[in-house]
């Protein structure tokens, strides 16, 4: 059979054809034996494809998947200052930052002379190690006065293994 | 929106309040979705890994391209095209790195599989569907890129002749030549696994 | 008319409220203890509306409140185990809180804290250091299998 017409059953079978060309193969494939066969090769391997990707199923946890996906998102989000200062953040920075200057002076020299701790609206230096083969990301409500720290990846360590068996009040 | 009220919701409002800033509608979008978009990835690069990756990769695109999704197709299609072309990119890098040609793979299709017996057989016969899908597993990994490049945009994606010709940057003219081997070609190793031994 | 502004009174009233800030934010002497007090829970995260453990109930109202504060996604969580542990100033304290993990909590400063997760193999999984002052409550945590999760809140009582 000539490549022509093993394209055009092909066609055919993909709705690919105009309505008249289609006519015409249809009649074609009901009258020879050798294009009926191919048709039907055809028409089997597509009918085989149709099972596959229905099956597949992702091999991660849904937790898992979207925690990568939201940690990235999150990465990519990353704001840049690139805005041209307005007036009022041209004026706060023109005034504050010499006054906020004095002012941490001042603070400087009363920490020096009074040896005192004190609590900034910095933030005292804060850290997170995640050891086991894991990443943690943190969030903080400061009104709330909560702060949650959370392992990405299932990591292979007996938390993750917190099972309904644990028993309760364990000494 | 509650847990209830995403579960509950159709695509199109989902997209709507992601479009929002609403990352709680945008992870049921993911939820509901990452198994396609997990099997077409994995359909064109053969490689779990890979597949994870670009699949993510994906839905991160996703998220930032959202505002510009006016609901011209359906979700699930507009992501499995995001899929597929970032699938499409990767190979193309692959690619030049194991310098494959494709005048080289339209010889190779030239002649042979024109000319190949038919195969009688329905490969579907007599088969589970989880041997069915391992059998069309192995045989997918076989064909070449390209080949099953044509193969997934056709018979998954539903991508019309056109559609792919653009998508895979060659003529309407090639891509019907690469599906009909691709095809017979499946024919033959799915009736080769079940011959017994 | 034209108003300009100079720096001069406008650093003076910035100082003078930074000067009550600190002032106002020294620590009451007279009220420090020389030992911390924790409340530790083990908590387990899930959908499901009921634990197979039938000696787990639901947290309390007060944590369940906190928790849905806080971008978590599960509907319902067990105390799986809860302690309270003691530190003295300067010093550390570990205990287990259950047959597979177990807490360590340091004094730093007398501010912060170290408090350090250990796994079943005793290998240390998770590190957080931080100013927990009382009543402020710190939430460690991460997936477990079947689409749950573990966690394990750390609250100042003392």
């Amino acid at each position: 059979m000539k490549e022509e017409l093993q394209f055009k059953l092909q066609a055919h079978l993909d709705g690919e054809l105009p309505a008249a060309e289609t006519r015409e193969v249809a009649k074609w494939i009901a009258q020879d034996a050798e294009a009926r066969a191919l048709f039907a090769e055809l028409k089997n391997t597509r009918g085989a494809l149709k099972v596959f990707e229905s099956e597949i199923r992702l091999p991660e946890s849904r937790e898992f998947y979207w925690s990568k996906i939201q940690r990235e998102i999150a990465r990519s989000e990353k704001p840049q200052t690139t805005e041209k200062p307005s007036w009022l953040a041209s004026w706060l920075r023109r005034f504050l930052v010499p006054a906020g200057a004095l002012a941490a002076l001042v603070i400087a020299s009363m920490l020096i002379m009074h040896q005192l701790p004190v609590r900034t609206a910095l933030g005292e230096p804060e850290s997170v190690s995640a050891f086991a083969d894991s990443e943690a990301f943190t969030y903080r409500d400061y009104s709330t006065g909560m702060t949650l720290v959370w392992l990405s990846y299932p990591a292979e360590n007996g938390f993750a293994e917190v099972l309904p068996s644990d028993t309760l009040g364990y000494e | 929106m509650s847990d209830k009220a995403y579960s509950s919701a159709d695509d199109s409002a989902l997209v709507r309040a992601a479009q929002n800033g609403d990352m709680g509608a945008f992870e049921e979008l993911v939820a509901r979705h990452r198994d396609k978009i997990y099997a077409r990835a994995y359909s064109m690069m053969r490689n779990e890994d890979e597949a994870l990756d670009l699949s993510q990769e994906a839905w991160v695109k996703a998220w930032q391209r959202l505002k510009q999704f006016q609901g011209e197709s359906s979700f699930a299609t507009w992501m499995t095209r995001i899929t597929i072309n970032l699938c499409l990119d990767q190979l193309r890098r692959q690619k030049r790195q194991r310098s494959e040609s494709i005048e080289a793979m339209d010889e190779e299709s030239g002649g042979v599989e024109r000319q190949m017996p038919v195969v009688n057989v329905n490969p579907t016969e007599g088969l589970e569907r989880g041997e069915l899908r391992q059998r069309i597993d192995q045989a997918l990994s076989q064909l070449t890129y390209a080949h099953r490049t044509v193969i997934v945009l056709h018979e998954f994606e539903e991508m019309e002749y056109k559609e792919i010709a653009k998508t895979m940057g060659c003529s309407i003219g090639t891509v019907m030549s690469r599906l009909f081997y691709a095809r017979r070609k499946m024919a033959a190793l799915l009736s080769d696994l079940k011959r017994p031994e | 008319m034209k108003h300009t502004f100079t720096p001069a009174p406008q650093m003076s009233w910035f100082a003078l409220v930074f000067f009550l800030m600190a002032g106002f934010t020294l620590p009451n002497r007279a009220g420090q203890n020389s030992e911390l007090k924790f409340e530790v829970q083990l908590i387990w995260g899930t959908n499901d509306k009921q634990s197979p453990n039938p000696k787990h109930k639901e947290v309390e109202p007060e944590i369940r409140k906190k928790l849905d504060e806080l971008p978590l996604k599960w509907n319902s969580y067990f105390e799986v185990n809860r302690k309270q542990l003691e530190v003295s100033k300067g010093d550390k304290n570990k205990m287990p809180l259950s047959e597979k993990c177990a807490i360590e909590v340091k004094d730093v400063d007398g501010k912060r804290v170290e408090v350090t997760l250990f796994g079943k193999k005793g290998d240390a999984v998770l590190a957080r250091t931080q100013p927990l002052p009382k009543g402020e409550i710190l939430v460690l945590g991460g997936n477990a299998p079947d689409r749950t999760s573990w966690l394990v809140t750390l609250k100042r009582i003392k």
